[in-house]
């Protein structure tokens, strides 16, 4: 897959991927909502760890006209591509406004300017079918006087040319490229995602050379793994991602259910329940001791359709998260206990997934 | 090919059956620390595993959990190895269809979260699944089995279950029982003196908690096994399953799947059946009696219609009450019972199961449910069985309601003959001097009559008449124990002159076939059950692997025609005639008397 483009015509081979994508197309397809190109979907101020510590940051959810492989059917969990604008491409005008929208909320909300922008687009931020080159330019210009900066994007779009727009400024850069797992079995056949854990090494190794670095996403469980196999995916996710060179940063997040998705039409039936947060504690925890900085930022936590656990821990073992986020330090998970975790224990010990799930 | 389960014995669709494992378990059981989970294709490729004789293991599966879309079932479907180790396959219970193929020996459901609490779709799955697997298979549904909902998902037909759910409930902090699902920390005394529970409150855990829910699901899997021993587990359900609103909905919606229930429910039980509420009446036995009474029996007395209340006592002839209606009617009236839940029992039928079987809660008051059903079953009785004379000799109350509606429907005449209660002497005078001048039957019509109508009762309309209608039948012995012989020794090949033909059982009030009488039978025009079986004599038994082809209507407890190649027998089935067919392990049919041919 490393040489191929990651157009849907490409992509939809295989009776399992037909399959997904059929039924991911037909669930998206009862979503009628459209939205303004001119306004970004989401900005948020927050902070986060980097590689040079931890740095306030704007979190911008860039409108491109959505993920293309959404559109063929796309990712079992993912629901963002129903925030897309009619028509599917977002012109150059209509992009930088969304950036001014961006840069009006930071003013309003931050004393400072945040020396980390961290750019999604619910697709490739350098396929340039989604953001053009000129858009690009533009974008690296607006924040040129910024530490650093993070686009998403796949790895097959991953090259020297277009992350020199950023790097040549000064600033330190970085594609996040949601991997999901290292493991291309539960890649491909559960999260319904198209290229091979060597596209990533791949995309790893092209950004090197522009000087950028990388950073993983991992999703913890997709549909249809139980939770100790969802557990075990994540543990060795995070050591085979830590361990390929320039991959600098691994977020490992737990799935939660999104509107408009397989993942939701399995978890109304019975059929899914996302993963414990003891689950994210137990991975951040076992896994502090690799090379590289590894975080979670649990979406939902606490609630049915995210991450949770009993109901009574929940706020507790998200702080820990958060805290082990910033000082990576897995003492913090010796602060924080509940009755539920022998419940949880239970769970990874005897949930198979014929059987799941086991506890609500 | 199920080398590695059988079922035993049947009631309703629910099963006692061996899982034969080295040790062998009997089922329903837990079978937590008896199954090996050979891994999920999902995450990883798996090579087939080795197996062991000691463990039932599940094999490489891709579980499809509650709301795959068909599409992606379809797409990723799991090819089965065949092995030749204990074995069980994961399917989807509306897709097990295509996991068949590999013959495994039991097969695991993967979207019981789906439907476990919600009582149609669970219905809907376990048609499906059951429609789909071989029923000989082992049927496992994991992760779901509590004390409380055990009995019903047994009732329903599944064989395995494990802990898991229980003790995951205990570890949460609730404590399990066959009645409910209480707060531990709410609990002031433990209702139970397992092993778990026998410490002090105060020292008692959610790990105790968790031990103690698996005892009490092990526990009430032991009361379902002996309750299907007996036979008797729909009456437990009807009871046990009131404690949760959705299993009572899941009972009642099987009983609207009357299909599916008759084809598992024996025809014949020396068990008790109690009628303790009204769901009772919608049960296979009461709706098979009072179907077979309304529509294959026919009354073939001249005589006037006595109705009579049932009694306590049975059979009813042997009750007091009964005694004093006879001697006043003194074989002059044909004596029909009214009762509920039965409907109508004619006094030919009165041993006929479940007539002398049932007991029922006898306040004196009837609902509204009962009479509807009574009063139904008695129309459509009178509908096909015209009378000179209907006399209604009931009491005041529930049974002249009843007497009075049909009366009513049909615009009949009927002659009431108790004022106040049936045993009073005025009463019994009244009954008595009703029927002066009316002639009485002789006692070999009466005996003809029984074996005539116990014949319809067992084969269908008009069979009474076509089973004996080429030879001249003679009785001896005494009721209820007749035999029926071939008076007449021109017929070739049938032991001839009295050769003894069959006899009527009086546990159960059928008939039971001699070789002659299952070759009259079989020539007769009356509809016989039949099992063709390959190229053996079979001796004692007849296993399901024997079994070529069977009559889809037979039922456990038929008295069935054998026949094959070498040999000719009759006996008693003991599966239904499909899982003779599907089935590759068991015995498919006693075998009473067999000749080689």
């Amino acid at each position: 897959m490393s040489e191929s483009e990651p157009s849907p015509e490409v992509y939809e081979r295989g009776r399992g991927m037909d399959a997904h994508n059929q039924v991911m197309r037909d669930i998206r397809s009862e979503k009628e909502k459209t939205y303004d190109p001119h306004e970004p979907t989401r900005v948020w101020i927050d902070e986060d760890n980097t590689p040079d510590g931890v740095r306030q940051s704007l979190t911008i959810i860039l409108n491109t006209g959505g993920c293309r492989w959404a559109r063929a059917g796309g990712c079992t969990m993912c629901g963002y591509v129903a925030e897309s604008v009619e028509g599917g491409s977002v012109a150059h005008e209509a992009l930088m406004d969304q950036i001014g929208v961006c840069l009006d909320h930071e003013a309003e909300e931050a004393d400072e300017p945040s020396e980390l922008i961290k750019i999604y687009t619910s697709g490739s931020f350098l396929d340039e079918r989604e953001v053009g080159a000129e858009t690009r330019d533009a974008i690296a210009e607006t924040f040129a006087d910024r530490e650093r900066i993070v686009v998403e994007s796949l790895p097959d779009f991953v090259d020297v040319d277009k992350l020199e727009d950023f790097t040549e400024r000064g600033l330190e850069t970085d594609v996040a490229v949601g991997l999901e797992t290292a493991t291309d079995r539960v890649r491909h056949d559960c999260v319904n995602k198209y290229f091979d854990f060597a596209d990533f090494e791949a995309a790893c190794k092209s950004a090197a050379e522009a000087d950028a670095g990388i950073k993983a996403y991992l999703l913890m469980k997709p549909p249809f793994l139980s939770e100790p196999e969802a557990l075990e995916d994540m543990k060795s996710s995070v050591r085979r991602c830590a361990a390929v060179d320039n991959c600098h940063t691994v977020s490992m997040n737990p799935c939660n259910v999104q509107r408009y998705t397989m993942v939701d039409e399995l978890h109304f039936a019975g059929g899914y329940r996302p993963p414990w947060l003891w689950s994210v504690a137990a991975v951040l925890e076992s896994t502090a001791d690799v090379d590289a900085i590894v975080v979670s930022d649990p979406v939902g936590h606490g609630s049915d359709r995210g991450p949770h656990n009993c109901g009574d821990c929940d706020d507790r073992v998200q702080t820990a998260i958060k805290d082990f986020d910033l000082r990576q330090d897995p003492s913090v998970f010796e602060q924080v206990s509940c009755e539920c975790e022998a419940t949880w224990e239970h769970v990874v010990e005897e949930e198979s997934s014929y059987a799941a799930p086991l506890v609500r | 090919m199920t080398d590695y389960f059988e079922v035993h014995a049947r009631d309703g669709p629910a099963r006692l059956g061996e899982l034969r494992l080295d040790p062998s378990l009997t089922t329903p059981a837990l079978v937590d620390d008896r199954v090996h989970d050979a891994g999920s294709l999902w995450n990883e490729e798996r090579e087939t595993p080795e197996g062991d004789e000691s463990t039932l293991t599940v094999l490489p599966h891709r579980a499809f959990p509650a709301g795959t879309r068909e599409e992606v079932v379809d797409s990723f479907a799991v090819d089965y190895p065949d092995v030749d180790f204990p074995s069980a396959a994961v399917v989807k219970s509306d897709a097990a269809e295509s996991a068949t193929d590999a013959d495994a020996d039991a097969y695991v459901l993967s979207d019981a979260n789906g439907f476990v609490g919600h009582a149609s779709a669970f219905r809907d799955a376990v048609l499906a699944f059951t429609d789909a697997v071989p029923a000989d298979a082992g049927r496992y549904l994991a992760g779901v089995a509590t004390p409380r909902n055990v009995a019903v998902l047994a009732y329903a037909g599944f064989d395995l279950f494990d802990a898991k759910r229980a003790r995951a409930r205990g570890l949460e902090g609730f404590y399990l029982t066959s009645e409910g699902e209480h707060f531990l920390e709410d609990l002031d005394e433990l209702p139970c003196a397992c092993e778990a529970c026998r410490k002090p409150r105060e020292e008692f855990t959610r790990a105790d908690c968790a031990d103690h829910n698996a005892n009490a699901l092990a526990a009430e899997l032991a009361v379902v096994r002996r309750r299907i021993r007996d036979g008797r587990l729909r009456d437990y359900v009807e009871g046990q399953a009131r404690h949760e609103a959705w299993l009572t909905a899941t009972f009642r919606e099987f009983d609207d799947q009357y299909g599916y229930l008759e084809q598992h429910t024996p025809v014949l039980r020396d068990a008790e059946l109690l009628a303790a509420s009204e769901d009772t009446l919608r049960r296979v036995e009461i709706q098979r009696f009072a179907d077979r009474v309304t529509s294959r029996y026919r009354n073939r007395f001249d005589n006037p219609l006595v109705l009579v209340p049932c009694s306590a006592t049975k059979p009813y002839s042997e009750s007091q009450s009964h005694s004093q209606f006879h001697r006043a009617t003194q074989f002059r009236a044909h004596t029909v019972s009214m009762t509920s839940p039965i409907g109508v029992v004619p006094m030919e039928l009165e041993l006929t199961y479940p007539a002398q079987h049932y007991d029922s809660v006898v306040t004196g008051n009837w609902t509204e449910g009962e009479k509807a059903f009574v009063a139904n079953v008695l129309q459509r009785y009178l509908e096909r069985n015209e009378y000179p004379r209907i006399v209604a000799h009931v009491p005041p109350g529930g049974y002249t309601d009843i007497v009075e509606r049909v009366e009513a429907e049909l615009d009949l005449d009927v002659e009431y003959t108790v004022p106040d209660h049936p045993t009073t002497d005025e009463s019994l005078a009244n009954l008595s001097s009703t029927l002066s001048g009316e002639l009485k039957f002789p006692k070999r019509e009466r005996e003809h009559n029984t074996v005539k109508a116990i014949a319809d009762y067992m084969m269908g309309p008009g069979a009474g008449d076509d089973l004996f209608a080429d030879v001249e039948i003679t009785m001896t012995s005494r009721y209820p124990k007749l035999q029926i012989r071939n008076a007449n020794a021109e017929i070739e090949g049938h032991g001839g002159e009295n050769a003894q033909l069959a006899t009527m059982v009086p546990q159960y009030g059928v008939l039971s076939f001699t070789l002659e009488g299952a070759r009259v039978w079989a020539e007769s025009d009356a509809p016989t059950k039949r099992v063709e079986i390959d190229n053996f004599v079979p001796r004692g038994s007849v296993l399901a692997p024997g079994v070529v082809d069977a009559d889809d209507d037979i039922r456990v407890g038929d008295e069935v025609v054998i026949e094959g190649p070498k040999a000719f027998a009759v006996g008693r089935a003991v599966m239904s005639g499909p899982e003779m067919v599907e089935s590759t392990r068991g015995i498919a049919s006693e075998v009473r008397h067999c000749e080689e041919t």
